[in-house]
């Protein structure tokens, strides 16, 4: 467990400070209290926000985050420059400094700003013990983030938990498939791929809505109560139940809207040829969150990481993709207020953004960009987050593993403990990730 | 006794249904009786062997044009509608055309076994057509799988690592390491041909031996050929067709370690070749494990006992990974017809939806060239395949696509849904032009006498598993709340049309 010096030495900055922050965590995980926000908490402190909404943002294929905040000082700025000599030219002049020893890749579009605001925490070498290579299997481990796997996911357990049997609405992924992190003992959360025609059953390219809904439903619920001791379709009975019943609070609620701000992809977006991939599941979570959907949990994805070639033209798009879309979405939850148990809450003081990556690349480069690694770079994003550096430092590139890989330096169940616990308001995250794994204090 | 060593000895219409829902696209239930009557094991055989008769497919497909070059003006003599027609220029826009000509295969190729192992070698293999951006390639890369199908696996391998489209997915053409130099080889395909088309994760290489296989195959490129310009930009030109080449410049040399071999990858008559045998040669149990599991999986039983799983490893090793012998002995096997085993796989979106399209839509024996039957469905349905959960010939990743309970969520649901709706309720594109062409008298070649012969025949065709009585008793007194008549009238066509939906969309008609 290294501490705040520990932190500053490897990044060998000196003590430089974030503008308005404290630069890094330290104090040890159980320390308690935190330093002024910007050190890793303990037990009590600040109660949970009211009416949280969290979006996991998955980066996937590997996030090179080496090239998104690099180390521009000290003894890991030059293990950076020398492993990677084309890659570390690109990004050399293309930085806004963080302090701390540490740049910001300024295609990461409006990052900058919300960080000046004091609104991102940055964990740098989030990881486990036990990393693999793969990218499924490392995905895997992620979704599941349990001491002892089960082949459900952390966020399906703490639903299992959590919601009540009619809350279908309160997980949501807007990806096509259900990743493991969102599949739960119970029931797996819902997959609301786009707003129009969320009805069943309807046409395929009128979206003309069928009459059949009540036959349909009774034929799931009829194999759902009466399982086959042969055959067993409880798969398909609860999947096509569940999108059933979240289809029909769904439609009473939802309402079309226009964003406030541009996205990528937009016509007044100032930035051209942007992925519009993040974009729009993004817009369709401000749109469910403007019509009042109960969703407390959403997950989204951003893919195209996997930078083991052409990186120099690629990652400076995929910069642009999820720091454009995430900062768009930041600002345009500004525009939208829910009444909620009475009390009027401007959205973008409920959401929470964390973005996370099955692993971070390897410390040196190929012959055009860089193979599978693996600790991450995790934020948070969001008004209610304390904004600077947390966990326990960032990674020392002068001593990588056997493999030339990043050696972790903070427990990824961690994040996950300091979002139940923290954000969600669910005390017992050792029973939804089974071991006790100290929080983090960003929110 | 070992798992597959019993051989059926004889076969029920039923038995049939089963083997042509798993090695092809199902049968109608005509079909299976007339097979039914047949000797089971030359059947099989002559299924694996591909041996029916291609003469009119063959004249189908050629007004299919897949591949229209410029360059080699080989454009097809016959007239339009040529739906499916690539053209290097158009890049990923010819995606959707490749995707409604494969499935077009999968629905008329009168050898649907062998668009069935495609599909079973795609999802293996997985390649996804954006990155690769040459469609020519995409579409001859399911080509190889076509040909090489059923022949010896570590020779698919060998050929799949120097596939075109493969050398662009995983990055081989970019894994440069120059003779002598300290260059860092790009271990993309290096990695993923082990954990995901040959060994599993982990099982029986280490990080040494991706950093190795790396180097034996860096300058693996190929030479473009039958170039073609976009005709709206002149200076674009992009290849239809390559060969394989190794690129010198690029191609590390000297002895390299690999699975505990050691390989002189730059003798004239290896250049990484040996090293990609190697894979099967000095792994070969782990290869056989993990291709025993593929094959259970995709074919038998997700849900495998650990028996029939060393058993086929056993097979696979006694075959010489020979795909034709060990595939017609899993078929002919009692294991592979218990009934344990039927109705326990949840078939992927297209092959379920390619199923049904055979059971409804007419058949290619009574198509009207040049109107042949269904073109303009696949090339309209296939921008929906992404969210019915299989984005054909263009995975997110070189995983493919998880299957079995995989296939299923609520999403994927929501969008059988709309296939189901648009292949049974008769959707139309324009006008009355119905998407999957189909009449309703067609379904019945005798006319039923009661609400619940209508169910009978339907899922005779359709082939759910077992739907509860009540479930049908509901759905049949739900349709005809008035006494039963069949007749020709729209209101009859309506009724019938549901009800094939309402099966369609059961959960009994998920699995096959």
């Amino acid at each position: 467990m290294s501490s705040r010096r520990q932190f500053l030495q490897t990044l060998g900055a000196g003590g430089a400070t974030v503008v308005g922050l404290t630069a890094c965590g330290g104090g040890g995980s159980s320390s308690g209290g935190g330093n002024n926000g910007g050190g890793n908490g303990g037990g009590g402190g600040t109660p949970p926000p009211v009416a949280p909404i969290l979006v996991l943002v998955q980066i996937q294929g590997g996030n090179d985050w080496l090239s998104m905040m690099p180390p521009t000082s000290g003894a890991n700025a030059g293990a950076y420059q020398t492993n990677r000599p084309a890659l570390s030219a690109i990004t050399a002049n293309n930085l806004t400094d963080l302090g701390s020893g540490v740049g910001l890749n300024k295609d990461c579009t409006g990052f900058d700003l919300i960080h000046a605001a004091g609104k991102i925490a940055w964990m740098p070498g989030v990881g486990m013990s036990n990393p693999n290579l793969s990218h499924f299997t490392s995905t895997d481990y992620w979704g599941e983030g349990a001491a002892v796997p089960d082949g459900t996911g952390w966020l399906g357990r703490w639903g299992d938990a959590a919601f009540a049997a009619t809350e279908v609405l309160r997980g949501i992924t807007t990806t096509s498939d259900i990743m493991l992190m969102n599949h739960g003992r119970k029931r797996d959360f819902v997959a609301i791929t786009s707003s129009a025609d969320f009805n069943y059953p309807t046409y395929l390219r009128s979206n003309t809505v069928i009459a059949d809904s009540n036959f349909l439903k009774s034929g799931y619920s009829y194999s759902l109560n009466n399982p086959g001791t042969v055959i067993d379709v409880s798969a398909a009975a609860s999947e096509g139940k569940l999108f059933f019943d979240a289809a029909s609070q769904f439609s009473g609620l939802i309402s079309t809207r226009t964003p406030s701000v541009p996205y990528p992809g937009d016509q007044t977006y100032p930035i051209a040829n942007v992925s519009t991939q993040l974009a729009n599941q993004l817009k369709l979570v401000a749109q469910m969150i403007a019509s009042g959907i109960p969703g407390q949990v959403y997950t989204v994805r951003l893919g195209g990481f996997d930078t083991h070639s052409n990186q120099v033209n690629d990652y400076p798009r995929l910069m642009r993709a999820l720091g454009g879309s995430i900062s768009a979405f930041y600002n345009d939850l500004a525009s939208i207020t829910n009444t909620v148990n009475g009390q009027s809450l401007k959205a973008q003081d409920r959401v929470m953004m964390v973005g996370w990556s099955e692993f971070g690349r390897r410390i040196k480069e190929n012959n055009g960009g860089t193979d599978h690694g693996t600790a991450i770079l995790s934020f948070a994003l969001g008004n209610m987050v304390k904004g600077g550096f947390y966990g326990q430092g960032y990674p020392d590139l002068t001593h990588p593993d056997s493999n030339g890989n990043m050696v972790y330096t903070t427990d990824f169940r961690s994040v996950y403990a300091t979002i139940l616990e923290k954000f969600l308001g669910y005390s017992d995250s050792k029973g939804i990730l089974g071991a006790t794994y100290p929080t983090l204090g960003f929110v | 006794m070992a798992t597959f060593d019993a051989q059926q000895s004889s076969w029920t219409a039923a038995d049939v249904l089963h083997f042509a829902r798993r090695a092809g696209f199902g049968v109608t239930p005509e079909v299976a009786t007339t097979l039914a009557a047949q000797p089971i094991g030359a059947t099989i055989d002559a299924w694996v062997n591909q041996s029916a008769d291609m003469t009119a497919f063959n004249a189908a497909l050629a007004k299919a044009d897949v591949t229209s070059t410029g360059a080699n003006q080989n454009l097809p003599a016959d007239p339009a509608p040529h739906p499916f027609r690539l053209e290097g220029w158009r890049r990923q826009g010819g995606i959707p055309n490749a995707q409604g000509h494969f499935a077009w295969r999968m629905q008329f190729n009168p050898n649907s076994f062998q668009e069935k192992l495609a599909l079973f070698y795609h999802q293996l293999f997985a390649t996804g057509a954006e990155k690769v951006d040459n469609t020519a390639f995409t579409v001859k890369q399911i080509d190889l799988f076509r040909a090489m199908g059923t022949a010896k696996f570590g020779d698919l391998l060998l050929a799949l690592s120097k596939d075109p489209a493969m050398l662009i997915w995983l990055d081989t053409i970019l894994d440069r390491v120059r003779p002598g130099s300290n260059d860092v080889p790009n271990e993309n395909y290096a990695r993923e041909v082990m954990e995901l088309y040959s060994l599993g994760v982990d099982n029986g290489y280490n990080q040494q031996d991706i950093t190795n296989l790396a180097k034996a195959i860096s300058g693996w490129t190929y030479t473009p050929l039958d170039v073609q310009a976009d005709p709206n930009n002149p200076q674009i030109q992009r290849p239809n067709d390559a060969t394989f080449r190794v690129n010198m410049t690029y191609h590390a040399t000297g002895t390299i370690q690999f699975l505990g071999g050691s390989f002189d990858i730059g003798a004239p008559t290896n250049y990484g070749d040996g090293c990609i045998a190697a894979i099967l040669t000095q792994r070969g149990t782990n290869c056989a494990a993990f291709l025993a599991k593929r094959l259970l999986t995709f074919f038998v039983n997700p849900n495998f006992s650990p028996a029939a799983l060393t058993d086929l490893q056993a097979l696979i090793l006694a075959q010489n990974f020979d795909m034709k012998a060990i595939l017609k002995l899993v078929f002919k096997s009692a294991y592979f017809f218990d009934p344990s085993n039927r109705y326990n796989l949840y078939e992927g979106p297209v092959a379920w939806l390619v199923r049904m399209s055979r059971m409804l839509c007419p058949n290619l024996a009574t198509a009207t060239i040049p109107a042949l039957p269904s073109f303009p469905a696949w090339r309209a349905v296939a921008p929906y395949l992404n969210n019915s959960g299989q984005n054909l010939l263009d995975p997110a990743g070189p995983n493919g696509w998880l299957e079995h309970t995989g296939w299923i969520n609520s999403n994927t649901a929501r969008y059988r849904g709309k296939l189901a709706a648009s292949l049974a309720i008769g959707e139309t594109l324009t006008g009355s032009q119905m998407i999957f062409p189909s009449t309703v008298a067609s379904w019945f070649p005798t006319a039923p006498t009661s609400a619940q012969a209508v169910y009978d025949r339907l899922a005779a065709l359709l082939q759910p598993a077992p739907i509860p009585a009540p479930v049908q008793a509901t759905w049949l007194s739900g349709l005809w709340t008035s006494g039963f008549t069949w007749d020709n009238s729209t209101a009859t066509q309506v009724k019938v049309r549901e009800l094939a939906f309402l099966i369609l969309c059961s959960p009994q008609a998920q699995l096959h």
